[in-house]
């Protein structure tokens, strides 16, 4: 008895299913963040980004730190304080540590793809706030203050961030999120001296002022998005 | 069920079309009045260390932007956002650093790149397709068998050619490969060269190199000196230009543009020769080093 075959087709629904046998199963993380709903090209892009990796560790070991901190102190609106100062920085540092030529290796040949690069960093961004959120939110619930005060860091983190990707149109990313995070301690510890509270700076007008910031600091970003397809601007 | 192509590749290759490209970095003019008109076949950029290669290869990737000038690829300009994304959809780039993380498996470092070129869009499973498409250019440049493997384990040379497999994906019609073959050893150059010559009908590949054997087997080579195109033209044509100025003889010259001792005693010499010389066949590379006009030590 013989048969009729097309031994092309044959060849490549072989290689069709050894595709699918040899390649690698994605990782524990990947898996974990693919069940929380996150779509696979996100969860992929999350976890093969070799410069994520250490924002993503810098955030949870400051996050640590900071918890620690505030819950040792003996007065609780001082330990508010050094969370609520504090806490912005680490996705600002993260966001700074997950991008450019200096903080990714990868960054020319991400550069030369499709994929924008205000969208990339954006990605980016949105990954590493996210992940300092989770542990500093984690850390808030540990210290003293159990008011919405404890808080009072979320909004300025965002705003933090925005202003140090702005910034990055002007100037390499590191120095941005270091000029934009002095900034920030120089007003809050001003803030503080001021109006003689420590968390001055975190009331409800402070918030709003960082929700500003936040909004200029996208709008910014938006418009000078240029700067970050380019390699000399973004380095 | 067998898929489709992750990304339906262009029927035809690139054009780059550049007039008088200028650009300077920290106040140096590395680019300084290029022209060129490509379409299709390779393109070898020889020149010495500093000449403007990796800069004009940059620029005609779209991540450095030009001072002046003007240039089109496939009628798109770079400098509108659009035109500039949809360029990079249209290219593999290979810069001389690829940025491999060690950590990362083979597969994984090719399949972050399939994700940011979008590999697979367009596909009821874009991530079956995608898988597809990262698997299929690990074949094609002979890394099939190593997907599992950490990047830091492999050789200097398959590091190069999973960064060759990155700028495969999505089947470019415009290759850019900055130095492709450093660090290759001669088995990976020729499987290099074969997959080069395999793609040069459907993609406009440049290259750049220092090696004048790999312009030989290039359609065209061009050389850079000093931001300045200098010369282009088929390889055979770089080396007849060298026609009459090459010869051998046994003694150090006097007169020589440049010389050099080879191993059977005798000098090969550039130049104008005195009368009584014995010429010699001119290879590409004396095309090349008469046309740079700079000095070789003698040995």
């Amino acid at each position: 008895m013989t048969f009729a075959t097309d031994p092309e087709r044959i060849e490549r629904n072989w290689r069709s299913i050894t595709v699918e046998l040899d390649a690698p199963r994605p990782g524990l993380i990947e898996r974990f963040l693919r069940r929380l709903g996150l779509p696979a090209h996100f969860t992929r892009l999350m976890v093969a980004t070799p410069a994520l990796r250490r924002s993503w560790f810098i955030a949870l070991a400051l996050s640590i730190l900071i918890g620690l901190g505030a819950t040792d102190a003996a007065k609780p609106r001082d330990d508010l304080f050094i969370l609520l100062l504090l806490a912005p920085l680490v996705p600002t540092l993260g966001v700074a540590m997950a991008y450019g030529l200096s903080a990714d290796p990868a960054h020319e040949v991400t550069l030369a793809t499709p994929m924008s690069g205000l969208r990339l960093i954006l990605t980016r961004a949105a990954a590493v706030v996210g992940c300092s959120s989770l542990f500093l939110g984690l850390a808030s619930l540990f210290t003293p203050s159990t008011t919405a005060m404890a808080f009072a860091w979320l909004l300025p983190s965002f705003g933090l961030c925005a202003a140090s990707v702005a910034a990055m149109t002007y100037t390499a990313p590191r120095k941005a999120a270091a000029g934009v995070g002095g900034l920030w301690v120089i007003l809050v510890t001003t803030a503080r001296v001021v109006a003689a509270d420590p968390l001055a700076a975190f009331t409800s007008s402070g918030q709003v002022l960082m929700a500003i910031v936040t909004v200029l600091g996208l709008l910014v970003a938006y418009l000078r998005r240029d700067r970050f397809d380019l390699l000399a601007a973004s380095s | 069920m067998t898929l489709p192509p992750a990304r339906p590749g262009s029927a035809t290759p690139s054009q780059i079309l550049a007039f008088g490209l200028r650009k300077s970095l920290g106040g140096t003019a590395v680019l300084q009045g290029v022209d060129l008109a490509l379409e299709g076949g390779v393109t070898t950029i020889l020149g010495p260390n500093g000449a403007g290669k990796t800069s004009l290869l940059r620029c005609l990737a779209t991540v450095l932007q030009i001072d002046t000038g003007s240039l089109m690829i496939d009628g798109l300009d770079p400098i509108h956002e659009s035109d500039r994304l949809e360029i990079r959809r249209r290219l593999g780039y290979l810069p001389q650093d690829v940025g491999l993380s060690p950590a990362a498996r083979v597969f994984d470092a090719v399949e972050y790149l399939a994700v940011l070129k979008d590999v697979g869009r367009g596909h009821q499973d874009p991530e079956r397709a995608r898988r597809h498409a990262v698997v299929a250019v690990l074949d094609q440049v002979g890394l099939g068998d190593r997907l599992d493997d950490r990047v830091g384990d492999l050789s200097g040379g398959m590091r190069r050619r999973v960064g060759l497999a990155q700028a495969l994906l999505g089947s470019p019609s415009l290759l850019l490969l900055d130095e492709p073959s450093a660090a290759l050893d001669p088995d990976e150059r020729l499987r290099l060269r074969s997959l080069v010559a395999e793609l040069r009908h459907r993609t406009t590949i440049v290259q750049s190199s220092h090696l004048t054997e790999e312009a030989a087997t290039s359609d065209r080579v061009l050389v850079l000196v000093d931001g300045r195109v200098i010369f282009v033209g088929s390889p055979a044509s770089l080396a007849s230009s060298a026609a009459g100025r090459v010869w051998i003889q046994n003694h150090a010259p006097q007169t020589a543009r440049a010389s050099w001792l080879l191993a059977n005693g005798t000098y090969r010499c550039l130049g104008d020769p005195p009368p009584e010389a014995m010429l010699a066949e001119p290879t590409i590379e004396d095309g090349y080093l008469l046309l740079r006009g700079s000095p070789v030590e003698t040995g």
